[in-house]
């Protein structure tokens, strides 16, 4: 099932997030993570994207799986933080 | 005395260009095979660049760009879409340990704009910046920059508006509605301003970039030294254009 979410992060830039979603298994099949703001290095993005295919939508897997990746590989977001992204994602499937 | 840096102006290039342009000397300068560098360019024909992360079809109308004969490019930098027609662009490439440069990114946008706001008081324009991205007058956005980091280089690059016009920047660029398309041309309106509207008379590219050249100067203490793109920085960019720039691949990548 395809997915799309729009979220303005708080005192940041706008996320669109275009997931391809496994509703049976409430997985990630696919990430695409959009928008204006500043990822350092850029590369890191299509890291995170690749590390959250097959992810459970659920806040605290998509929280700790996003911040550890950032940890591990020295990531600087700016405009963009790791609430709202995971925030972002969550409203691809709960729209409230 | 004060050291020297190399000034490039490339006037009337295409997006493509424009962008490999800024990776080729990005590129040359991380290998210590040229000093830091200024450019100041224009975009012929008009053109689109989006951010790095953004969506094209999702930002950018293609059918009213071909219609319009206006170029669309993805930038290495992140960022948004920014419509370039009547403006000055610039691009300062610079290692990431140069003294000048501070460490914090946020910080590191601060003095950079610091030359294009000095280059405005040369104008008579009182400028400030504005966290992230922005350079505001009177509140209005007049300038929109974008930094990266490859190689322990730092590439930044933005636009100081001559001139604006709003209709036909969102009539490339996508509104999520039509409904709001035209309260948000109107807010955008508002908050979007250009050296001509803040003067009150046009200024030509020449007369900007002098100043502009002026504000570099002062703000980092050097001296802009005229001069061209290497063999080497020829040769990238043309490679850059084509398998990056100019490609299907790179410009529809997300």
């Amino acid at each position: 099932m395809k997915l799309k979410s729009v979220y303005k992060v708080p005192n940041g830039k706008l996320l669109k997030i275009f997931m391809d979603y496994d509703a049976e298994g409430n997985l990630i099949k696919d990430i695409s993570i959009t928008g204006d703001f500043f990822a350092y290095p850029e590369e890191a993005v299509e890291l995170l994207e690749k590390k959250l295919r097959g992810a459970r939508v659920d806040r605290d897997v998509l929280f700790s799986r996003i911040n550890s990746v950032i940890e591990e590989n020295d990531i600087e977001f700016i405009g963009l933080n790791v609430e709202g992204l995971t925030k972002a994602i969550m409203l691809c499937v709960y729209h409230e | 005395m004060s050291e020297r840096w190399r000034f490039l102006l490339t006037p009337g290039k295409t997006a493509f260009e424009n962008m490999a342009i800024d990776w080729a000397v990005l590129k040359a300068n991380s290998t210590g095979s040229v000093p830091p560098t200024v450019r100041f360019y224009t975009w012929n024909p008009s053109a689109i660049s989006i951010g790095y992360f953004q969506s094209l079809e999702e930002e950018v109308d293609l059918d009213m760009c071909k219609k319009l004969g206006v170029d669309y490019v993805r930038r290495i930098t992140g960022g948004g879409a920014v419509y370039h027609e009547h403006e000055l662009t610039y691009s300062i490439v610079i290692p990431e340990s140069h003294p000048v440069i501070p460490r914090n990114i946020l910080k590191s946008y601060d003095r950079i704009c610091g030359a294009l706001i000095k280059g405005l008081r040369y104008l008579g324009i009182n400028a400030r910046y504005a966290p992230i991205n922005d350079i505001l007058v009177g509140g209005k956005k007049i300038s929109g920059n974008a930094q990266t980091r490859k190689s322990k280089v730092v590439l930044q690059h933005g636009t100081v508006l001559l001139d604006v016009d709003v209709d036909k920047m969102f009539s490339l660029l996508r509104v999520p509605s039509e409904k709001i398309r035209d309260k948000l041309i109107s807010d955008v309106k508002q908050r979007v301003t250009s050296i001509k509207h803040v003067l009150g008379r046009e200024m030509s590219f020449e007369e900007v970039a002098d100043a502009m050249k002026k504000g570099f100067e002062e703000e980092f203490n050097v001296e802009l030294v005229e001069g061209c793109l290497t063999k080497g920085e020829l040769e990238d960019s043309k490679s850059f254009e084509k398998n990056y720039f100019s490609s299907y691949e790179w410009n529809h990548k997300k």
